[in-house]
């Protein structure tokens, strides 16, 4: 076909004006459905985990009975990643409607206003079936702002067979730091660390570290949030600990898989023989190690100590700058936080079809014992052994999340003195709260 | 003295029919122009929007405090005075410094001496050529995760090779006295190939007479290299040497590579300044801050590739 330069030029003019202009009559179609979006991390990307179906089901109950639909959109398996979009998008004025958002950023979000207040859409009676421990880093005051979906304690997984090659029982798992590092010593050989911590640093190497800190009577401030806590023995045991299983070769300084929290691609593939890692391992060593036998145990603890461990989990929250502000709070309320028992029982499959984790509610909780999901295996020791010692992951300001992560790193793979590293932290984390202003840290 | 032209001489150059040529020729002059503007405005526009415009932004932003939800308070030149007390904002310009003084000559050297490579009469030569452009169009995510399971302790196939040569196994991403190197090494290995297609460019620049000229002459390979070739790249390598500077300091595919590889670590000695500004901006929400670093970035990779030009002479060099 030829052309004359002029067709050529109308052509190209056409075009242009078409493409620019598509937006518009797009937007305007999606906005003649009035539609809320939600983003969920990647869940719903691979149509053949329980975990998309699971969304997909919220998705198509919602909207059969809603004039307002809501839309799932899969988003990044990788929280550094979901969370980058996500900041992206609330500053071009544009954050989805619903989305999830765990305890180590919620701050970020309730200070600047950005959460819709549920309670006004909530029974007292389904406000009070939520374990207050973790709804506790949901609320500002008396307010709630986020409903879990799972909790999601830690504890350590240990290969039986590497327990088995060293000449260990499963009477020989450590209770003590003590006892870690020596079972770590004889169950390292050249091919294999004998235990595994998260390496990488940032949010999630803070919140598997928390525990050993909070053991030894550390914590990150006082009680009331306003002043630092953190140059306390605790606090140096912990990061004492961490800094001579590394030093001593017994733990890795890379992880495989690229974070602590992939058990399959750690433990799983023998690069270990004990991991720490969370409830949520138990789903992933079923479907990707299928044939490894393992064991769970609970948090080893400074000689003495009562055991604690630290239980994170994501939350469904709402937009208060989004175009459909209350519809968005009616339907995480009507997904996980009312008194149907379509509503428990959504929590339930949650919890223990789609993914291996616990119930943030007691009602939840007490119907998955009662039908044998918490009987038997993994689960049973999470749900009998960790869950009673577990504690909500605290809600920090990425500023004093920052600074811890500074210092487990500064000790476990720089050779830092945990005694003065603990006391530097202190004095930045005391420096940093004089000057914030916002919700109470947690 | 102008030329002393007759009157009938004038009317001759701008007599009737000439005029009408002239009017003809400024008409298709004119829509040339326009079809060059019309050609050019895409790039243009979208060189000032995207570019321009969120330079400005950029810098601007650097005098507000920018909470990531639209309150912006103007706080003057704070963010800048805080940032040169900011221990981590130095160790990340000292740790980029040091990258770029790793990577920039070393690329350079690695792409000139496969592009001398790659110009000799050889066998499989144009699958070699492929061979070692590829790394350079595979995803940079990909490469980070092939290198990490590479480079693993104990585990990876590195450590397996040295160990059969006797060699004590390391943790070359975990260690801080091996990751910043190794970043080094493995964003040498992904652009390497780059870079010798840019060379191997230059080099088909070079006039074979002047080779050969100097063969007559009796100058040995290494003087033809030395005062024929490398004379001769002056331009290109000006070019390798800018882009490279920008690259380290602009992010370019180490930013990727650390994020990927060791999240910075450990203990920050890969935090390169550009993932400062990012985790600045998208995880402790400091955008405002994070401008004002990249504002200074910017403002430091200026004056490097000014200095490069002033120094270089735009690559011409002084002969030239």
């Amino acid at each position: 076909m030829q052309l004359d330069r002029r067709t050529f030029l109308k052509m190209g003019a056409a075009g242009t004006a078409s493409t620019l202009a598509a937006p518009y009559f797009f937007t305007r179609a999606s906005a003649q459905e009035r539609t809320m979006s939600f983003w969920a991390l990647n869940y719903t990307a691979n149509p053949e985990l329980k975990t998309s179906k699971w969304f997909k089901d919220l998705e198509a109950a919602w909207n059969d009975s809603n004039p307002v639909k809501i839309k799932v959109e899969a988003i990044s398996a990788n929280a550094t990643d979901y969370y980058t979009k996500l900041a992206t998008r609330f500053a071009g004025g544009e954050g989805p409607d619903v989305f999830l958002l765990s305890p180590a950023d919620f701050l970020r979000y309730a200070n600047a206003n950005q959460l819709a207040e549920l309670t006004p859409h909530m029974e007292k009676e389904a406000i009070d079936d939520f374990f207050p421990a973790v709804m506790a880093t949901r609320m500002v005051g008396d307010k709630v702002f986020g409903l879990p979906m799972e909790v999601e304690p830690m504890a350590f997984y240990y290969s039986k067979q590497a327990f088995a090659d060293a000449g260990l029982g499963e009477d020989d798992v450590p209770k003590t730091y003590e006892e870690l590092i020596e079972i770590a010593g004889k169950l390292t050989t050249p091919d294999r660390y004998g235990v595994l911590f998260e390496t990488n640093p940032g949010a999630y190497q803070v919140f598997t570290w928390y525990p050993f800190m909070w053991q030894g009577g550390g914590d990150v401030t006082t009680e009331d949030g306003k002043h630092s806590n953190f140059n306390h023995p605790g606090t140096v045991a912990a990061l004492k600990l961490w800094k001579d299983l590394v030093e001593a070769g017994y733990a890795p300084r890379e992880v495989l898989g690229g974070q602590g929290s992939q058990v399959a691609a750690n433990l799983g593939a023998g690069y270990c023989a004990m991991q720490n890692c969370g409830i949520w391992g138990i789903a992933q060593l079923r479907d990707s190690a299928p044939d490894l036998e393992y064991g769970v145990f609970k948090l080893p603890t400074p000689a003495g100590q009562p055991n604690i461990t630290v239980a994170g989990g994501w939350a469904f929250v709402a937009n208060a700058g989004g175009k459909y502000v209350d519809e968005a709070a009616q339907f995480i309320v009507w997904a996980l936080g009312s008194t149907a028992e379509d509503s428990k029982k959504r929590m339930l499959d949650w919890c223990t079809v789609a993914k291996s984790d616990m119930p943030p509610r007691k009602s939840v909780s007490e119907a998955g014992i009662a039908n044998g999901a918490y009987s038997k295996g993994p689960l049973r020791f999470f749900a009998e052994e960790a869950l009673p010692t577990a504690r909500g992951e605290p809600r920090t300001p990425a500023e004093v999340y920052t600074m811890v992560s500074d210092a487990i790193q500064e000790c476990m793979l720089n050779g830092g003195n945990p005694t003065d590293v603990a006391a530097r932290t202190s004095d930045k984390i005391e420096d940093f709260l004089k000057t914030y202003h916002g919700a109470r840290i947690l | 003295m102008a030329p002393a032209f007759s009157e009938a001489g004038r009317r001759s150059w701008s007599g009737a029919p000439s005029a009408s040529r002239s009017r003809r020729g400024s008409k298709r002059a004119r829509a040339e122009r326009t079809a060059a503007w019309l050609f050019l405005a895409p790039d243009v526009i979208g060189l000032g929007v995207f570019v321009g415009l969120t330079m400005v932004l950029s810098l601007s932003m650097g005098f507000f405090r920018v909470s990531g939800f639209g309150q912006y308070t103007f706080i003057g030149l704070a963010n800048y005075e805080r940032l040169f007390s900011d221990a981590q904002f130095l160790n990340a310009v000292k740790v980029t410094s040091l990258y770029a003084l790793g990577v920039v000559p070393a690329i350079y050297v690695a792409g000139l001496g496969l592009a001398l490579l790659m110009q000799l009469d050889m066998p499989l030569r144009g699958i070699m050529r492929l061979m070692l452009f590829a790394p350079h169009v595979v995803s940079i995510i990909v490469v980070a995760t092939v290198w990490r399971y590479m480079l693993a302790s104990r585990v990876g196939v590195v450590n397996k090779v040295l160990a059969d040569f006797g060699l004590h196994g390391q943790s070359w991403l975990g260690d801080p006295k091996f990751a910043l190197a190794t970043v080094v090494l493995v964003t040498v290995w992904f652009e390497m190939g780059f870079f010798m297609v840019i060379f191997l460019a230059g080099l088909q620049e070079i006039p074979r007479e002047l080779h050969e000229s100097a063969k007559i002459e009796g100058a040995s390979a290494w003087q033809r290299f030395w005062y024929v070739t490398l004379p001769l790249l002056r331009p290109t390598s000006f070019f390798v040497v800018v882009i490279g500077v920008a690259s380290a300091f602009a992010g370019g595919p180490g930013l990727d590579l650390t994020i990927a590889m060791t999240a910075g670590g450990p203990a920050r000695t890969t935090t390169l300044a550009t993932y400062y500004v990012y985790q600045q901006a998208f995880e402790v929400g400091d955008f405002g801050y994070a401008a004002a670093a990249a504002s200074v970035l910017v403002a430091a990779m200026m004056v490097a590739t000014i200095a490069l030009f002033l120094v270089t002479r735009g690559g011409r060099g002084k002969n030239v």
